[in-house]
Parts: structure tokens; sequence; C-alpha cells
């Protein structure tokens, strides 16, 4: 590796959920003082696990009762974002670095853009049109690849998490995160598939994880200049982890806390020339989690799934939505005609005014990439 | 009122430099009431969860008295002044959409009865320094591609 300056990749793969994050989580602690070198880690979970997001709660967001009846692993990042699986065909990317700025307001898509350049940089190289995008997420063709998050620990240092997916069992994370499908069909697969993506399924053909990891190194050292010196853990960042691991996410507590800001789900119908639209969301507070935007109109796949991602984590205040719908209109200029705007504004505003608070076992963000709420009202 | 580019920073109140928290004497009671200002809510972006420590709790300027995220960034919420954290605002901690919507009067975050006051304020700009401060601040967030 180049560069004159060092940090140091970590790899492991196998790793426990609780286990995992806590190296995470403790590193950047210890990195924030200057007591461990900057670290790049590169790592896969033992198949499977489901994280959530630092806020939500694991109950929305996960099918509890299969990952207990399966033996996958539930716990709660330190990172924001939506809930996903990880398992040996996702690879984890964690950075911990010392927060130069020493500014807590520090712009997030600043930081997430630039974190995640090595990234982009490793996909590029692999000859994938990769991008930063939309809600900090990168996408390859309009389809999310990685999400990404970040975390300012309370000693000064800051984690960037990401999780690529280099393949990914539909399926199976159909099942363990929230989703309203009763039936997992051809027909909810494809749904998925036209709003994410792997590295294998762009490249057409198999790559091993280790190949993806190499790259990414490579990426990241090529992006930062610097020489990344591979390395394991010292005995005190061991007993930190140990620590961490069993303060926090080993803990209930933690795992399977809660806020004060209610989900919410509703669901709206709305007649337009061009069709009926079908639309539901779901709510964090006043922000949209998800929009999911269904009917019997004729639109191209690629525009309805560029206005529900950019809706994730959008304001649910009228203007603010009309004004982004304006944005992804004239990116897709077949969209109005399908679906007109106004109409589509008007079922979003309704089914926003309808929202009902989530008691229990209602849909999230799976992934962070695919919208999939249901009904609050049967 | 201090304005630079959108940003409106009232004068009344003072402000911690580093967490762009502002700090508020409410003259009837002494406490302090605390909040986000415009600036560093335009960097970190729309809220959406906030947490507090509960009412009763002691907190120490430069300390965490809560959490937050905005835009898949999770961090801490710093106290700007030393004291027992007395009042929450219960408002934003189920919509923290408020701060951004209205972040000098109703996304107040919370009150803290100070123990440090005379003291800790020195340490907060206010008054005439609010202008400069803020046109610095702007350059730099400016220059760090934050706003």
């Amino acid at each position: 590796m180049k560069g004159s300056v060092g940090w140091r990749l970590v790899t492991d793969d196998g790793v426990s959920a609780s286990w995992g994050l806590a190296v995470d989580d403790a590193l950047a602690r210890r990195v924030g003082t200057g007591g461990s070198q900057t670290t790049l880690r590169l790592y896969t979970y033992r198949s499977h696990c489901a994280l959530v997001g630092r806020f939500q709660r694991v109950e929305h967001e996960i099918h509890m009762d299969y990952c207990q009846e399966h033996g996958i692993a539930m716990n709660r990042r330190p990172t924001g974002g939506g809930a996903i699986l990880m398992g040996e065909d996702q690879l984890g990317v964690a950075l911990a670095v010392p927060d130069g700025s020493g500014d807590p307001c520090g712009g997030a898509r600043a930081w997430m853009k630039k974190f995640s350049a090595g990234l982009v940089a490793a996909l590029r190289d692999l000859g994938l049109g990769a991008e930063f995008r939309r809600k900090n997420d990168i996408e390859v063709s309009g389809r999310k690849i990685a999400g990404l998050g970040v975390c300012r620990v309370p000693t000064g240092g800051l984690l960037f998490h990401a999780s690529l997916l280099v393949d990914l069992d539909v399926p199976l994370m159909l099942r363990v995160l929230n989703t309203p499908f009763e039936k997992i069909r051809d027909k909810e697969i494809a749904w998925v598939a036209a709003r994410t993506t792997t590295v294998r399924r762009e490249l057409g053909k198999e790559i091993s994880l280790d190949e993806v990891r190499r790259e990414v190194a490579a990426g990241y050292s090529a992006v930062f200049n610097v020489g990344l010196q591979a390395s394991d853990f010292t005995p005190e960042e061991s007993q930190a982890i140990a620590q961490m691991e069993r303060d926090k996410y080993l803990a209930r507590d933690w795992v399977f806390q809660t806020t004060d800001v209610n989900d919410a789900a509703g669901a709206a119908k709305v007649k337009t020339p061009a069709g009926l639209l079908d639309l539901k969301v779901t709510l964090a507070g006043r922000r949209l989690k998800a929009v999911l935007i269904a009917g019997d109109f004729f639109a191209p796949e690629v525009g309805i799934a560029a206005l529900e991602a950019a809706l994730r984590w959008h304001s649910s205040a009228p203007e603010q939505v009309v004004a982004t719908l304006q944005e992804i209109y004239a990116a897709h200029p077949g969209l109005s005609e399908a679906v007109p705007l106004a109409g589509l504004a008007e079922a979003i505003e309704l089914a926003v005014q309808s929202a009902a608070l989530v008691k229990s076992g209602m849909p999230g963000e799976p992934y962070g990439c695919f919208v999939v709420p249901e009904s609050a009202h049967g | 009122m201090t304005d630079s580019g959108n940003f409106h920073i009232p004068n009344d109140r003072y402000y911690d430099p580093v967490n762009h928290l502002w700090a508020r004497v409410d003259s009837a009671t002494g406490r302090i009431v605390v909040g986000l200002d415009a600036l560093g809510l335009s960097a970190l972006g729309d809220l959406v969860y906030v947490t507090l420590q509960p009412v009763g709790t002691p907190v120490r300027r430069g300390e965490p008295v809560g959490t937050l995220e905005a835009a898949k960034m999770t961090g801490d919420l710093i106290a700007p002044v030393s004291g027992i954290l007395i009042g929450r605002n219960e408002l934003v901690l189920r919509d923290p959409s408020l701060v951004n919507r209205d972040p000098y009067e109703g996304g107040w975050i919370a009150s803290i009865d100070p123990t440090s006051w005379p003291k800790e304020s020195a340490e907060l700009i206010a008054g005439d320094a609010i202008p400069g401060w803020v046109k610095a601040e702007v350059e730099r967030y400016q220059a760090q591609g934050w706003i």
C-alpha cells in the first residue's frame, strides 16, 4: 500500500454481533483519545445477525420470533440509519478516525461522502459505476449497494460504518426484517431487486469476499493516500473491547431501548387521470421513514424507486415533499404522465394525515433501501 | 438578531461556540434554557431522534446530556453549562423536527438549574461578540462543505 501516513488495517470474519459492534465502538473511543491508531476494519459477521439503527425499535424493525427460532442475533448499532441483515456475504466497513474538526455539528453528509470515498473508489475499480447519492447511500445504476452511517463518540472519535452487499439472500432478509409481505414470492423479490443490488449481481460473476475486501482496502489507501498496516488488537484494546461488549452490546438495556419518537403508519388511495395511486407510509415522529408507491398506473420502475428512495428519512411537511418530488420528476421525465405529481403529493399528505401509531410488529425500513410499510388500517 | 446568509442568530442569549448550542437565562426562574442554533442545525440536517437524561440528573459543561440523530449521523448533545437538568421539552423528544422548525422558541431542548453560571457564561459568546463569531463560523462551515 502507498502513502506516508499509516493507518491500521484489521480484518476479521465470522464475528458475533455483540463483539463486532463492541470492537468498532471501543476503537473509535480510543482513537478519539489518541490511545489507538486510525483504524480501517473490514470484516464480516457470523451468518446471520440483524442490526437496527441507533434509535430504532428492535420490535418494530425485526421479526424477533423468526430470529430467535433461527439463532439470528439482534443488536443495535451506534450509528444511525435503518435495520440491516449482516453475514458472510456482507462486508462490514468500520473506519475509526480522530475528529479533527472538534465540531459536533459537522455536516453528516460531508462526513459520509468523505469517508465513503474509499468504498466508491473500490467499486469503480471493480468496474461498477458507484456513486454517493441521496440519503447517504452508495448506489450502482440507481440501486443501493451499500448503506452508510456515522457516529461521533464522546471522546472525539468518529466512527464511519458501511455495509457493502457483496451478495444478499433476499428471501432471508424478507423473513428477518419486518416487511408487509406475507408470502415471499418472485414479485416481492423482484421488488427488492429493483431497489438494491450486490457486487456479484453487478459484475455478473462470482467474486470472493476476500477479493472485494482487498479492493476496498486499496480504495481507501488510494483515496486517503495512506499506507495500511495489517495488525491485530493490542492487549489494552482487547480489554476495552471486552468491557464494551459486556457493558453495552450484551446488555438488554442497550439492545431493546426505546425513544419517545413514535413509529406510525398510514395509507391513502387517490384517483388520478393516469390511474389509482395506492400509497403507504411509515413515520418516525413527523419524519417519513418510508413510502411505498403502488397502484394500477404504468410507470418506469426506476422512476418509482427513485421517488421512494428520495422520500426515505424525509420531512413529511407537504411543501418539502413537493420540492423533492419536483426534483425527481425533473430527472425522470416519463414519470409525470404515469404518476401525476399533484396526485402523488396529495396521496402522501393524506397518508401522513391518516397515520396511526405503531404498536408492535410493524415494518420499518429494512436495509434502509426499500420501502415496505403496511397499512395501519388493515 | 444577527443575520448571516440564511442564518438568524438572536442576540438575546449566549452561544456555546464549539457545540452551537444556545443558552438563555429565564429571568423568572434563573434557569438556563438550552437549544441548538440555526447554523449548527443547518450543518446537522433534520433531527430524527433526540434523547435526554432524566430530570434531576447532574450535568457538567462539555459533557453529554443526551443524544441525537440527524441524517444517519449520531452523536451526543453536549451541555453548555453545568447544573441539574431540570426540564426536558417533551414535545421535542416526541417530535425532534420541532427543533429545526422553531429552534429558538418552541424547539428549546432542555433547561438546567445552573451551578456555575457566572464563570461558565464568560466562556460563551454573547452580546457584541455574536456577529463576528457568526460570520467566522459561517465561513468555516462553508469552507468545510458543511453548509
